[in-house]
């Protein structure tokens, strides 16, 4: 194929999936359920699951995962709750990323 | 910092090389099809001459990292690889020069006329599939657990210039090759050039100081591993594969952050 058809096809695709503006992956939660709920070296995978349902994660080869939720702000704008669980699916650590525009 | 997710890109190349999308969709039942191998290079060969243009491109641009020095270093890409003891050569038809390669397998490449006449490759004792490189340009004195911004534009544009992503799909190469220079892939939202922390990464900031205002910036998740969006089927084709505890996209295409803005790791575990 033609090396130019082929980067204008592939720049029509890659146009038409920056094209939408919608909430950034990740299950919604608000933020103060979030911080009452999830206690580092405490709260369980399974407790997440129960409390929140399923949300975008990232597995890695070590065993541990991180997790991250949603919290709508106001305007469109959402925060970032990341979870980090170790090997034995514990909760390790938390942290917060402060409201931003959804990405677009 | 919004950014292009990697996984549209797989799909898209997944797309277009299926067989419907290419002449073997008008071939005609009973008629075999030709196909021909141009070359049988493995296509994450370090070429010697590009890797001395990423010197030349050092050299050009050291302003964004004037105290830091240029090594290049390699990565593991494969599961299981053994990372010790790796030996490095820049072997040419008539010329074998040895390149002695530091405890975290790091290195300074020798620039030779001979090797550069005879088109030299740059060999590692292992499987060149089985890993990665990457330019090191890290700036003396900053504080543990940080890089430097204007060290890591740097890296970028001497990573792309000396071929060094080491991606293996021919298909990803192709499209690198057609589509990208050093200044697109650095200086764009969607060059998608990886950078790998020391150790597994949990947080990455950014921090500048400006007189006596500082800004910082925790990146967004998909900023971090790959972008989170990769499945195992994708990241065969990552050279991130075994790293992606570590991988991070910065914003090196950002001119809002200076060069001397400190990029801050808070990584999984405390202690090493």
């Amino acid at each position: 194929m033609n090396r130019l058809l082929f980067a204008a096809v592939l720049s029509a695709i890659l146009a038409t999936g920056c094209a939408t503006s919608s909430a950034p992956p990740g299950t919604q939660v608000a933020a103060e359920r979030l911080q009452q709920t999830v206690v580092p070296g405490t709260t369980t995978k399974a407790q997440l699951l129960e409390a929140f349902g399923p949300t975008k994660n990232v597995v890695f080869d070590s065993g541990y995962e991180a997790w991250v939720y949603q919290s709508p702000a106001g305007g469109g704008r959402f925060s970032e709750f990341v979870v980090l669980i170790n090997p034995q699916g514990i909760v390790v650590k938390t942290r917060t990323r402060e409201a931003t525009l959804p990405a677009r | 910092m919004t950014r292009l997710a990697p996984v549209r890109v797989v799909f898209a190349l997944a797309l277009l090389s299926s067989p419907l999308a290419g002449p073997a969709a008008a071939q005609t039942a009973g008629q075999p099809a030709t196909v021909t191998v141009q070359s049988t290079r493995d296509p994450v060969d370090k070429s010697y001459r590009k890797m001395i243009k990423g010197m030349e491109r050092f050299a050009r641009d050291h302003a964004l990292a004037p105290n830091a020095p240029l090594r290049f270093q390699l990565l593991p890409r494969l599961p299981g690889v053994n990372m010790s003891g790796i030996t490095l050569r820049v072997a040419g038809n008539t010329v074998s020069i040895p390149v002695p390669v530091a405890p975290d397998n790091s290195f300074v490449l020798p620039r030779n006329e001979q090797a550069l006449r005879e088109d030299a490759a740059v060999l590692a004792s292992r499987k060149t599939s089985s890993m990665t490189w990457r330019a090191q340009i890290v700036t003396p004195g900053l504080p543990a657990g940080t890089r430097r911004l204007g060290d890591m534009r740097l890296e970028c544009l001497v990573g792309v210039e000396a071929g060094l992503v080491s991606n293996s799909s021919p298909l990803f190469s192709w499209i690198s090759d057609a589509l990208t220079s050093p200044d697109q892939v650095c200086n764009s939202p969607n060059g998608n050039y990886l950078f790998f922390a020391d150790r597994p990464v949990f947080a990455v900031r950014l921090r500048s100081a400006n007189g006596t205002n500082e800004r910082v910036e925790t990146l967004p998740f998909n900023m971090l591993y790959a972008g989170g969006e990769q499945t195992k089927a994708d990241l065969q084709y990552c050279d991130c594969q075994v790293m992606l505890d570590r991988t991070f996209y910065a914003p090196i295409w950002d001119k809002s952050w200076p060069d001397d803005t400190l990029v801050e790791f808070e990584y999984m575990e405390d202690t090493p």
